[in-house]
């Protein structure tokens, strides 16, 4: 049994070794796209059952994203919920027998960190502009800037470390199981890791969203600079 | 444990890339489908409240319209009232005026036919009492009544003027000496003489019974009539009665 540390690389596109989690990552965005494309051909006044229950998908997040944030949920829907999905349906592709889930290797879940990263920056800036967006890391007193900047890269790398554990774990258990105890004895441990799969996205996108609102916030309503009340 | 950097880019790509491909193919298609239901339910609500703000100042007016009507069937009422007040006090002064002039002419017709009942009631007891009169008279009908009646003819005869005594003493006609009974033949010579000697001449004197003078003696002839009987009296008085109702 390979490490699951370690990635298998396929092929070669020049210098750029595809990896399996590679090609089930395109293997689920073709799936998700063209899924989408198809469900949302014909979108009615009238609801069919299909639609309605798009919409209720829909409805959810934008909820969840307006009790999180307060805000609007336009400029996140798109990013946050896609983020959920992408890793739900990466997370579940378990089930598929012969496939590792891309987040259950490193490149992935780093990689989604790294969006979350440059995420919280960009809506940052465009919240509060770039004073703003820099003046969030002086939030509460400028004294907490340097561990506010150690802050924004330490809790993006947890959620790197803690959806990578968790999915690695899982498949990694099952794999042990299933080689040890045969083949229905691992099906509980599989429903688990659908479960522990829908909780780690549902996580992931939730902490995703609080800490761009953080940023955003911070930026919007950064306190007044001791000199300043001093003056 | 190696991170591939070419793995972790390609995957932050693909993952930025659906992004992008789901925001505009999921996404927005379907906030934009809830977005246009909310906007169609919206406008239906916009449009039901337009309505119901249609219907209330159509129900406002209407409102207004029959408060109108009410007033103006107050007012029409009313001056049909007024109206058919004065029209009923025209009647009533008109009605009061015609039982005035009724009962004026009542009053005047009760008078006069008060009147003429009275005058009747008067002609009848006149006649009641000449009647009572001629039957009390008729009694008292003596020698000496007889007497006086004589000695009053006598007189009228005297008060004549001479030249109608003369006239009716030579007059060719018969003249009567009537009297209510008929005397015996020595009375009645007595009373021709007397009355022969009062004319002054030698008249054609005859002495007839007349029961109708009830008492008394008259001179009648063809032109000339000497009333002096009770019976004349009671004729004159009964005419004097009957003048003076």
């Amino acid at each position: 049994m390979n490490s699951p540390l370690d990635s298998v690389v396929l092929f070669y596109l020049g210098p750029v070794p595809i990896t399996q989690a590679i090609l089930t990552t395109w293997a689920i965005m073709v799936v998700l796209v063209v899924g989408a494309f198809a469900l949302t051909r014909r979108l009615t006044l009238r609801p069919s059952r299909r639609q309605a229950a798009l919409e209720l998908m829909v409805a959810t997040l934008d909820t969840q994203i307006r009790e999180t944030t307060g805000a609007e949920p336009d400029p996140y829907r798109g990013f946050i919920g896609t983020l959920f999905l992408f890793i739900l349906v990466a997370n579940w592709s378990s089930l598929v027998p012969g496939i590792d889930p891309p987040t259950a290797k490193l490149e992935t879940d780093a990689a989604l960190a790294a969006l979350v990263f440059g995420s919280v920056i960009w809506f940052g800036i465009r919240g509060g502009g770039v004073g703003g967006y820099l003046k969030s890391f002086a939030a509460p007193n400028p004294a907490m800037i340097p561990l506010n900047m150690l802050e924004s890269v330490t809790r993006v790398f947890s959620m790197f470390v803690r959806l990578f554990g968790n999915v690695m774990s899982g498949v990694f258990v099952i794999g042990i199981v299933a080689s040890l105890a045969g083949l229905l004895v691992p099906i509980p441990l599989m429903a688990l890791d659908l479960l522990t799969g829908l909780v780690q996205a549902y996580i992931f996108a939730v902490l995703a969203m609080v800490f761009i609102t953080a940023a955003v916030e911070d930026g919007a309503h950064s306190p007044p600079s001791p000199m300043k009340k001093d003056a | 444990m190696t991170i591939d950097w070419w793995g972790l880019g390609l995957q932050a790509v693909n993952v930025l890339i659906l992004i992008w491909l789901l925001a505009r193919i999921f996404w927005r298609p379907v906030a934009g489908a809830i977005a246009r239901r909310q906007a169609a339910a919206q406008s239906m609500l916009d449009a039901g409240k337009a309505a119901q703000d249609k219907a209330d100042a159509a129900l406002a007016e209407v409102t207004n319209t029959r408060a109108g009507i009410a007033a103006e069937r107050e007012a029409i009422l009313a001056e049909a009232k007024a109206m058919a007040d004065a029209a009923r006090k025209t009647a009533l002064a008109q009605a009061q005026q015609k039982a005035d002039a009724l009962m004026a002419a009542a009053q005047t017709t009760i008078a006069r036919e008060t009147e003429a009942a009275r005058k009747q009631n008067a002609a009848q007891a006149s006649a009641l009492s000449v009647e009572i009169a001629t039957r009390l008279l008729a009694k008292m009908n003596t020698p000496a009544v007889q007497a006086a009646f004589l000695d009053l003819l006598i007189d009228a005869i005297a008060k004549m003027s001479a030249s109608d005594r003369a006239a009716l003493a030579s007059a060719a006609t018969r003249i009567e000496i009537v009297a209510a009974t008929v005397p015996d033949e020595a009375e009645k010579t007595r009373i021709e003489k007397a009355v022969a000697d009062a004319l002054g001449g030698a008249a054609d004197l005859h002495l007839v019974g007349d029961p109708e003078l009830i008492a008394g003696l008259e001179l009648r002839s063809a032109h000339f009539v000497l009333r002096n009987s009770w019976q004349a009296d009671l004729a004159r008085i009964l005419k004097e009665m009957k003048d003076a109702a």
